[in-house]
């Protein structure tokens, strides 16, 4: 099993100082070795993104797929290698802008892996323009007068759309979000981890400190109860802020939005996923049965 | 006489949605069990009901390779149909209709009206759907073919449904079958089952392509419905028990394509495919195939584009853009299948090729193969073989895998282009399989420097080179060039109707060369060069309007074909058009 150190054995991290990413870097990497996965057991991949560039700093099974198609990458190995546990790290353009269809898609399949989403609410690796998730009015290169739209609501779509496992963390926090991502990945089914992850060099209005005078944790929040799909929902309606709202008016928060523990997965619907599917190719396959249907 | 074989060459057409393609294929399938050699070809627009549907079957007593154009007998499910397709039919020929959708007198005076009540029977029989078989029946009656093949593929047809659907259709033939031939005693065709002829197979391009892959060890299919491609979506689909495959009916071609780069990532032989349009959206994620080195296998079956184009008809207007297609370089092998045995063959060898080179392999096909159906020898499954190339898939990774800090190299740079590929799950198989430019071990970053990025790109396209050891070569039918007076290029399904127009070529003495470009990439160019240059006249047909071999052959031959034949209507050549074409020229 290797270590949080050893997972990280890849090149040295080329992030900004200050980047989000580092701590769901760090997060993840104790995440994976406290659950004691195997180097062979686990499959990461990722989507095109600051994010993305993480992947030459793992030392793991990998792919670092395109931009926006990490999902059904990533799909096409958990559909065939059941021995494997895949986790998909992808951004917020990449995952909600461009990936938004494969997204909506991969929740209601409810493949077992972990998709988690580092939501900084801004492009980074192309130099600041807005993202699905910007804030409506946050100004930046590509939209000069402000952002038109109202953000993506992640966790909104993914509980409306029948994710099993719906979670939100904080790259400030990292104890805390290492236990989400433990939770997430032991969970059997699809699970969803949207991460704030502020952006040091390109959004300047949703930084750390903004967050940390407003995240508080659901598992403190008396009487939330993380099974109800319905509860998950108004409370994810209720975390949009304006560019401007004061700390004590919005109030953002993280932990486990909705779970639900027993549920029937797209590989459960497999019954042909009997084994790692390349064990098919060993030989020719024979298919004289179906031959004959043709006369042959 | 008894030396020229014997055929007949039939249309039944009507309204869409009135079951036409089944009732032929039924057809089909009786003359092909009783030993005759069958080729089919279905015409239909891109709707669910109404318009005209139109299907055309061949049958002979020797070996076919394609539809021909004169047609000797016409059966009208309605009145449109002997307007649209009554001057295709020779003198003498036989038009089966129903005298409650015309009089005997609309029928021209050159054919012979065969008035059958083709809803009366069917309604006595059980019910007026029974309206095809009973046509089917006549077209038996009038050739004196025995009814019983006819009723034993009812019967198989209708197992699952209540006996007496089965017993009613079996009732309606009969009563086409007996006005027909009372109507018609002397038809100038006659048919008779061939004794001790060998087994046969009737499949269409799909089903042959999917008999293929499965054969080959696949074991992920992805796809997004799209004409001419969604039946081989359904056949895979129809096989995932109990063949073990994963088949996944994707959001859209881009998931699609990636789901099968990641399925082969994991080890697994896997395919996806589409018309031009579904794959202009896969894209992105071959050329990520091409630079990650993924073994995947791509059908691309074309249709008349651009956009949404002609769906339902046929072309070969795609020979350029799958051989190009995606931004950057890199190898790739395209195998364009001229009938339905090539499609098996080509189907399981792109799978040994696409591992052995770590790269993309696309089947180009077209409506003209994934839609009809051909008699064909049965596939000899013994000479399907598997070849993983350089593949560990348990144990130890090669030392000669391992850099010099021991850990293992996914793109380690070879000789021949190709790494060896561990699987993930092996020990010791961390590896980064990477969509972005990248070093030995699969780092991005370190992809940046300028010799990195040359040596892993030239790394690459010495894969181009090894393929062209490994790749299907051309095939040769007709005369031997240097004894032909003509030698016909062309790729893909232009195969058959040119290897039947070779055939009436040579009733009339004139002297055919035939040379098939099997893998059009990498391109033959040695051996198309030495067939242009060997019989004293050559013509390229092509189904496209800019004549996209004929290029090829320019830029990959610097050689001229002065002589040209395209089609770019939607139809499929026709033998008696290639035959005409080479008269002129010669």
């Amino acid at each position: 099993m290797p270590t949080a150190d050893e997972l990280g054995r890849g090149l040295t991290p080329t992030w900004c100082p200050g980047c989000g990413n580092f701590g769901m870097y760090r997060a993840l990497k104790e995440a994976i070795a406290e659950l004691g996965l195997s180097a062979e057991e686990l499959v990461m991949v990722w989507g095109i993104g600051c994010h993305g560039n993480g992947a030459d700093f793992y030392n793991v099974q990998g792919f670092h797929g395109l931009h926006g198609r990490a999902l059904p990458l990533a799909t096409g190995i958990a559909l065939t290698r059941p021995d494997l546990t895949v986790v998909v790290e992808m951004g917020d353009g990449d995952g909600y802008g461009i990936g938004g269809n494969h997204f909506i898609h991969s929740v209601r399949r409810n493949i077992d892996m972990t998709a988690i989403f580092h939501n900084n609410q801004i492009y980074g690796l192309t130099t600041g323009q807005a993202s699905p998730t910007s804030d409506q009015f946050m100004k930046t290169p590509s939209t000069p007068g402000g952002v038109v739209e109202e953000p993506v609501n992640p966790v909104g779509v993914a509980v409306a759309q029948g994710a099993t496992f719906v979670a939100r963390g904080f790259a400030g926090d990292i104890p805390h979000l290492k236990e989400l991502y433990k939770r997430a990945i032991t969970h059997k089914g699809f699970s969803v981890v949207d991460v704030y992850q502020p952006c040091v060099t390109w959004n300047k209005v949703n930084t750390f400190s903004w967050f940390r005078d407003r995240v508080y944790k659901l598992e403190e929040l008396p009487g939330y109860d993380p099974t109800s799909r319905t509860k998950a929902f108004d409370l994810s309606m209720s975390t949009f802020h304006e560019l401007t709202c004061a700390p004590d008016e919005c109030r953002v928060p993280i932990g486990v939005f909705f779970e639900e523990a027993e549920s029937f997965t797209y590989q459960d619907g497999l019954p042909q996923l009997d084994r790692p599917m390349w064990k098919h190719a060993e030989k020719p396959r024979d298919i004289s049965t179906a031959l004959a249907r043709y006369g042959g | 006489m008894s030396e020229t074989p014997l055929e007949l060459r039939i249309r039944i057409g009507g309204e869409a949605g009135f079951g036409i393609k089944a009732a032929g294929q039924m057809l089909a399938r009786s003359f092909v069990d009783a030993g005759l050699e069958t080729f089919d070809l279905t015409e239909y627009p891109s709707l669910i009901r109404g318009g005209h549907n139109n299907y055309l079957l061949r049958v002979s007593t020797e070996p076919i390779y394609s539809h021909v154009e004169p047609v000797d007998a016409l059966i009208c499910l309605n009145r449109e149909t002997l307007d649209l397709h009554h001057h295709e039919l020779v003198d003498g020929g036989a038009v089966i209709f129903d005298p409650d959708d015309f009089p005997a007198e609309d029928v021209p005076a050159r054919l012979r009206p065969v008035p059958v009540p083709l809803t009366d029977m069917a309604r006595d029989a059980g019910g007026k759907i029974m309206r095809n078989t009973v046509a089917l029946g006549a077209l038996l009656g009038i050739v004196g073919f025995p009814l019983d093949y006819l009723a034993d593929s009812l019967r198989t047809q209708f197992a699952r449904k209540a006996p007496e659907v089965a017993e009613g259709n079996v009732k309606a033939a009969q009563a086409g079958y007996s006005a027909a031939s009372s109507a018609l005693p002397d038809f100038f065709v006659r048919l008779s089952p061939v004794e001790s002829a060998p087994r046969r197979m009737l499949v269409d391009g799909n089903e042959a392509i999917a008999l293929g892959a499965l054969a080959s060890g696949i074991g992920l299919y992805a796809a997004y419905p799209m004409t001419p491609a969604s039946s081989l979506l359904h056949i895979m689909a129809s096989y995932e028990r109990e063949f073990g495959v994963v088949v996944k009916h994707t959001e859209d071609e881009i998931a699609a394509m990636n789901m099968v780069v990641g399925a082969s990532f994991g080890g697994t032989r896997a395919m996806c495919a589409s018309a031009g349009g579904g794959f202009a959206l896969m894209v992105e994620a071959f050329g990520m195939a091409g630079v990650s080195e993924s073994a995947v296998v791509v059908g691309v079956f074309t249709r008349p584009g651009p956009a949404t184009g002609l769906p339902t008809w046929t072309e070969q207007s795609d020979l350029r853009y799958v051989i190009h297609a995606a931004q950057g370089e890199f190898p790739r092998v395209v195998v364009a299948p001229g009938d339905r045995e090539d499609a098996f063959t080509l189907t399981w060898k792109a799978f040994n090729l696409a591992e052995q080179l770590q790269t993309p392999v696309v089947i180009l096909g077209d409506s003209y193969l994934s839609d009809n159906r051909q008699s064909i020898p049965a596939y000899d499954l013994s000479q399907v073989t598997v070849d993983r190339g350089k593949l560990v898939t348990e144990g130890d990774i090669p030392a000669d895998a391992l850099g010099d800090d021991g850990r293992y190299l996914r793109y380690k740079l070879t000789e021949d282009g190709v790494s060896i590929r561990v699987l993930p799950g092996v020990k010791g198989a961390n590896q980064l399989a990477n969509s972005y430019e990248h070093d030995e071990y699969g780092y991005g970053s370190a992809g940046e420097s300028a010799e990195v990025r040359a040596a892993q790109n030239e790394k690459r396209m010495r894969k181009l080179e090894l393929a062209r050891t490994l790749v299907p070569p051309p095939a040769y039918f007709g005369s031997p060039p240097d004894e032909a007076d003509i030698g016909l290029l062309f790729f893909g399904t232009t195969k058959g109707p040119a290897r039947e127009a070779a055939s009436m070529l040579a009733r009339e003495g004139i002297r055919a060369s035939l040379m098939q470009v099997v893998t059009v990439w990498p391109f033959p160019a040695d051996e198309v060069a030495a067939f242009i240059g060997t019989a004293p006249k050559t013509l390229v047909v092509e189904g496209n309007l800019t004549g996209q071999l004929e290029g090829l052959v320019r830029e990959q031959c610097l050689l001229r074909i002065e002589h040209r034949l395209q089609r770019y209507d939607g139809r499929p050549f026709t033998p008696e058009q290639i035959a005409r074409r080479v008269k002129e020229v010669l």
